[in-house]
């Protein structure tokens, strides 16, 4: 599923990261690479933007950028 | 996977390596940071919180700073009247009195606003705050073409476009900051405001609150509108991504606030100051010269700046404005509060007269139209100064000016053009 | 003796007041030119040694796109004389990303480990000793709002430029099998000589389209050299 899908307090593990090379790069700079674990921690008050948990510090993206972060949801 | 993923995570699994030979982490409980979040970021208290912060981060930095900048004024006013009662030579006087201290006065008023704004700025860049404020308002920002750390910029253009456009300081992005900072002046400041009472309180009593909001309404809708227009043909359309990590909520330490403030300010001082008093200098010799004829500066009408007034006539009269509204024009280039009180110096008049005066020139659509050229034409000249200080480039400048004056006249046309409809 | 030192890292790792802590009154603020970034640059004497302090603007990586990376990066390509990496220790796995990047250009590193108080308020017990040895460079646990730690600094980069604080940080085989592979053409090419060819051959293999042009190369051929 997409980033953009995950519930508040959900975790996923990154599969992939797609879109444009500026966003993906910008994403992998900042921690977003395959097989790092990921949690969505809340959506802003206007719904966009996202709140996300990542190696141990808190990243916000637009709901249109999460979408380019496959995410596989862990049990 | 492509070499870009490959790379990236060969790093990271390095540096996994490393970490896992060099630390060692036990689990935390929720720190500081993260119970102020829920508060701070909540779904129904995130936007309220904020926008009281804004409220009080404007009183702070236009109603607290009063007091300072009114000393300064007191002071200068009195260095001038005792320079032009103590110098001999007429001339000389009024340079010393209300040129050279009168453009000190006029420049070093501003320092308690900007002062102030920094301040603020400090404590809230130093608490978190600021990336906290762009997350709940990013949405609404991005629909118009900026940014969210533009919102703080833009309400303080409320106040005084000066220390707004400094305060672009805190967006990151040199696009998004570029933007912010061109359409910063749309943004309705105070000084514009007694045009706005003037006019409206004359030809539209009654409904002069409606009129004056939909001044504020229209800069604000005209702001959008050129930085959507100015990110598309200058930055090729694409809207910078916003990528933002929230850093833990900390307590500011005072010595770091006060300390950052006073850099800025001194920014301030150094360059944009210098552009103030040197254009503060010319429009006084534009307004007191020919010294013969304006009697020293008493008959505006004689004056080179009348002289511009009546070159710039044809140009608005199509509007239905005449010599007088292009020498107020001139001298709200100057700063826009001075538009009224130079009426009433063509008109030769007192204050509570003027009201009475412009019936003769003005009707309401070229008062509309008046009231919108104000809001729209030029930056004032300390605006100017900060626009080429934090532009960099002259031809930022330049385009600022172009588009404002082109918009200025467009949309004054099309009132008179619709006042015609209707009338 | 004046010697240049660029002081590198995230946003928000505490760069101000490292910076205002080694340059105290002695600041000058201007602009990058041709773009609205603010520009610091301060003086700081030590042991004899007129240190020119410049403050890069906070990054995540190194990439041509965004002028902020681009004025950090063309500023260390320009070889420093030292330069500090500024790591937060409280977020120390991706500011570690930066100092790969770093260490990819083949500057002269000191690592300023900051915010150790809110690394151990996190829970993080990071051993000194053993991530220096790690990183093959010198590391400086610092908590810079309390002044901790600048002294050390300062001792560090004397060290550092007349010693030197290189390092060779291996990836693993896949890829450090295809930067080989570019790095033998680059040197074969003589391709962007002022710049180390592992730096100039991992930007190649990224795509990075200023490197690209000055090498004059397209993605399609370097992609052949690896195939």
């Amino acid at each position: 599923m997409k980033l953009s899908d995950l519930k508040p307090n959900q975790k996923g593990i990154v599969t992939e990261v797609v879109g444009n090379s500026e966003i993906k790069r910008r994403l992998l700079n900042m921690g977003v690479v395959r097989g790092v674990e990921i949690r969505m921690v809340r959506n802003a008050p206007l719904r966009d933007p996202i709140e996300f948990e990542v190696r141990g510090y808190l990243l916000s993206l637009r709901r249109d950028e999460a979408e380019n972060v496959i995410v596989e949801v862990r049990g | 996977m492509d070499f870009i993923d490959a790379i990236a995570n060969a790093r990271y699994e390095l540096i996994g390596e490393i970490l896992g030979k060099s630390m060692e982490r036990t689990s935390k409980p929720k720190s500081f940071s993260d119970l102020v979040d829920i508060v701070v970021l909540d779904k129904y208290l995130g936007i309220p919180i904020f926008l009281t912060l804004m409220w009080a981060v404007f009183q702070f930095a236009f109603s607290v700073s009063v007091p300072f900048s009114d000393v300064i004024d007191m002071f200068f006013s009195f260095a001038a009247d005792w320079a032009k009662s103590s110098i001999s030579n007429e001339i000389l006087a009024s340079l010393i009195g209300d040129g050279i201290f009168g453009g000190l006065g006029f420049v070093l008023v501003f320092l308690p606003p900007i002062a102030f704004v920094f301040i603020a700025l400090g404590i809230l860049e130093d608490t978190g705050y600021l990336p906290r404020a762009a997350f709940v308002m990013d949405k609404a920002m991005t629909k118009v073409g900026l940014h969210g750390k533009s919102f703080i910029p833009m309400l303080l253009g409320f106040g005084c476009n000066v220390p707004a456009i400094m305060a672009t300081r805190t967006i990151e992005n040199d696009v998004d900051r570029k933007i912010s900072i061109m359409v910063n002046p749309l943004m309705s400041c105070s000084a514009r405001l007694p045009v706005y009472v003037l006019f409206a309180g004359v030809f539209f009593t009654g409904y002069e609150g409606a009129v004056i909001v939909s001044m504020y309404l229209l800069g604000i809708i005209l702001a959008a509108l050129m930085a959507t227009i100015i990110r598309k043909i200058f930055f090729g359309g694409k809207p910078s991504p916003l990528l933002m990590e929230m850093p833990e909520f900390s307590v500011p330490s005072a010595k770091s606030v006060l300390n950052g403030a006073w850099i800025r300010t001194q920014i301030f001082l150094r360059k944009a100051a210098t552009i103030l008093f040197i254009g503060a200098v010319v429009i006084w010799l534009l307004s007191n010269f020919p010294w013969e004829a304006t009697g020293g500066g008493e008959v505006l009408e004689n004056s080179y700046a009348a002289s511009i007034g009546h070159a710039v006539e044809p140009v608005i009269k199509p509007l239905g404005l005449n010599w007088k509204a292009g020498v107020a024009l001139f001298s709200g280039f100057m700063a826009k509060e001075i538009v009224v009180g130079t009426f009433g110096i063509l008109y030769g008049v007192n204050e509570e007269e003027i009201g009475t005066a412009i019936l003769h020139d003005f009707n309401p659509v070229s008062a509309l139209a008046m009231m919108a050229i104000t809001l729209i034409y030029l930056p004032c000249l300390a605006t100017m100064g900060v626009l080429k200080r934090e532009l960099g480039e002259w031809k930022w400048v330049e385009l600022v000016i172009v588009y404002e004056l082109l918009l200025a006249y467009l949309v004054a046309a099309m009132i008179v053009g619709i006042g015609r409809l209707v009338i | 003796m004046r010697k240049v030192v660029a002081l590198a890292g995230n946003p928000n790792v505490g760069k101000s007041v490292i910076f205002n802590a080694l340059t105290g009154a002695k600041q000058k603020v201007g602009n990058w030119p041709g773009v609205t970034v603010e520009k610091k640059e301060g003086i700081c004497k030590y042991k004899g040694i007129e240190f020119h302090i410049v403050d890069l603007p906070g990054i995540y990586g190194f990439t041509a796109s965004s002028i902020d990376e681009k004025i950090a990066r063309d500023f260390i390509l320009q070889k420093p004389d030292v330069v500090v990496d500024i790591v937060d220790a409280s977020n120390i796995e991706r500011n570690l990303y930066l100092t790969m990047q770093l260490v990819e250009m083949e500057a002269n590193i000191v690592v300023a480990l900051n915010k150790m108080d809110l690394a151990k308020a996190k829970g993080y017990k990071i051993n000194i000793r053993k991530l220096s040895k790690e990183l093959g460079l010198p590391v400086i646990p610092m908590v810079a709002v309390k002044n901790e730690g600048i002294d050390d600094l300062k001792e560090a980069m004397y060290h550092v430029t007349k010693h030197g604080a290189r390092t060779f940080l291996r990836y693993n085989d896949g890829v450090e099998e295809m930067i080989s592979a570019v790095q033998e053409r680059v040197i074969e090419h003589n391709l962007l000589p002022n710049y180390p060819p592992r730096f100039v051959a991992i930007k190649l293999l990224e795509g990075d389209e200023e490197i690209l042009k000055m090498a004059n190369f397209s993605e399609e051929v370097v992609k052949q050299w690896i195939s």
